[in-house]
């Protein structure tokens, strides 16, 4: 451990915190853009887009059961979405790395799932903001 | 250094990082709460060839690194990433060691390089899902990058200093840098 104390200089301190706030810039903007249209009665839903096409939409909020939705990307492959109650998970899917399934339950809007070898991604919306971006762009 | 031996040396660094990749991939994720996060072992070979090789040779060891890790068991798609991440990473350590032996260490060079490692990757993913709310799954990655990049950073240092060739090469390399009127 003394060696390391030793090696230390003082710009890997300064480079290292710069990079970890560079890594919560993201999520800042995100937070600040969420933050314009915080309204309570904002209602999410999950939207399953595949290659960059909606191929399915969940309304999530006061969603009261569990159901099984698979999604077929070929033939031979697929990916089989459970919703239970307010969240969505992946629950099986037949892609190489599995990083989709291991991700789990999401349930807040702004937070994904992506499986890149299906071009598959899960993203539960606020439906609220949507409509008032289109307000304000209008 | 003559230029055979330059050759060779390259080489020689070239195919350790292929193996080690490839090694690396047959461990599973160390990381097993934030999928997507390894080890990048193949960072320590990056680290050696910045400090003992011209950039222009450093990037051409990087550059078969990925090219070969990816024809031995790769995807387009995986190339596309670790491509990209390694472009970033390589440019970001380049320009971090630029500060000097004084003002930064391995260490500082080696998280650099893994955050903008991260960063490259996480670009293409939210380039190819079209939605950049990809990017906010950064924090948990440059996390594990930072741990893993002290890690390696520390590896490679420790080679630098224990491997008598590796630590002559690197004292040529930095004798390149101080001017020669300065000697005289």
């Amino acid at each position: 451990m003394k060696d390391i104390y030793h090696m230390l200089k003082p710009w890997d301190v300064i480079l290292t915190v710069l990079l970890v706030l560079l890594s919560f810039l993201p999520i800042a903007i995100f937070v600040s853009q969420q933050s314009q249209y915080a309204e309570e009665d904002s209602v999410n839903v999950a939207v399953i887009t595949v290659d960059n096409e909606v191929v399915e939409e969940i309304q999530l909020t006061d969603n009261m059961e569990t159901r099984e939705i698979e999604i077929a990307i070929s033939d031979h492959d697929n990916n089989i979405i459970e919703v239970d109650n307010e969240r969505i998970h992946i629950k099986s899917a037949t892609c190489p790395d599995q990083i989709c399934v291991r991700t789990g339950y999401i349930s807040r809007p702004g937070q994904t799932i992506v499986c890149l070898p299906h071009k598959l991604v899960v993203e539960i919306q606020s439906d609220r903001g949507e409509t008032e971006d289109i307000i304000i762009s209008s | 250094m003559t230029n055979n031996q330059r050759l060779v040396y390259i080489a020689l660094l070239a195919a350790q990082a292929v193996i080690i990749s490839l090694i690396e991939r047959a461990i599973p994720s160390p990381f097993a709460i934030a999928p997507g996060a390894k080890l990048g072992l193949a960072n320590i070979i990056t680290c050696m060839a910045l400090y003992t090789l011209p950039v222009k040779d450093a990037s051409k060891v990087v550059m078969i690194r990925i090219i070969l890790a990816t024809l031995l068991g790769g995807t387009i798609s995986s190339f596309m990433y670790s491509a990209a991440g390694a472009a970033l990473s390589f440019i970001g350590m380049c320009s971090v060691k630029k500060l000097g032996p004084s003002r930064i260490s391995l260490i500082g060079v080696s998280v650099a390089g893994a955050i903008l490692h991260n960063i490259g990757q996480l670009t293409i993913a939210s380039w190819v899902a079209q939605t950049w709310t990809v990017l906010l799954y950064l924090p948990v990655l440059s996390f594990f990058g930072i741990l893993s990049g002290i890690a390696m950073g520390m590896v490679a240092n420790y080679l630098l200093n224990h491997v008598e060739q590796l630590h002559y090469y690197r004292s040529l390399q930095e004798m390149k840098y101080t001017p020669l009127n300065q000697v005289s």
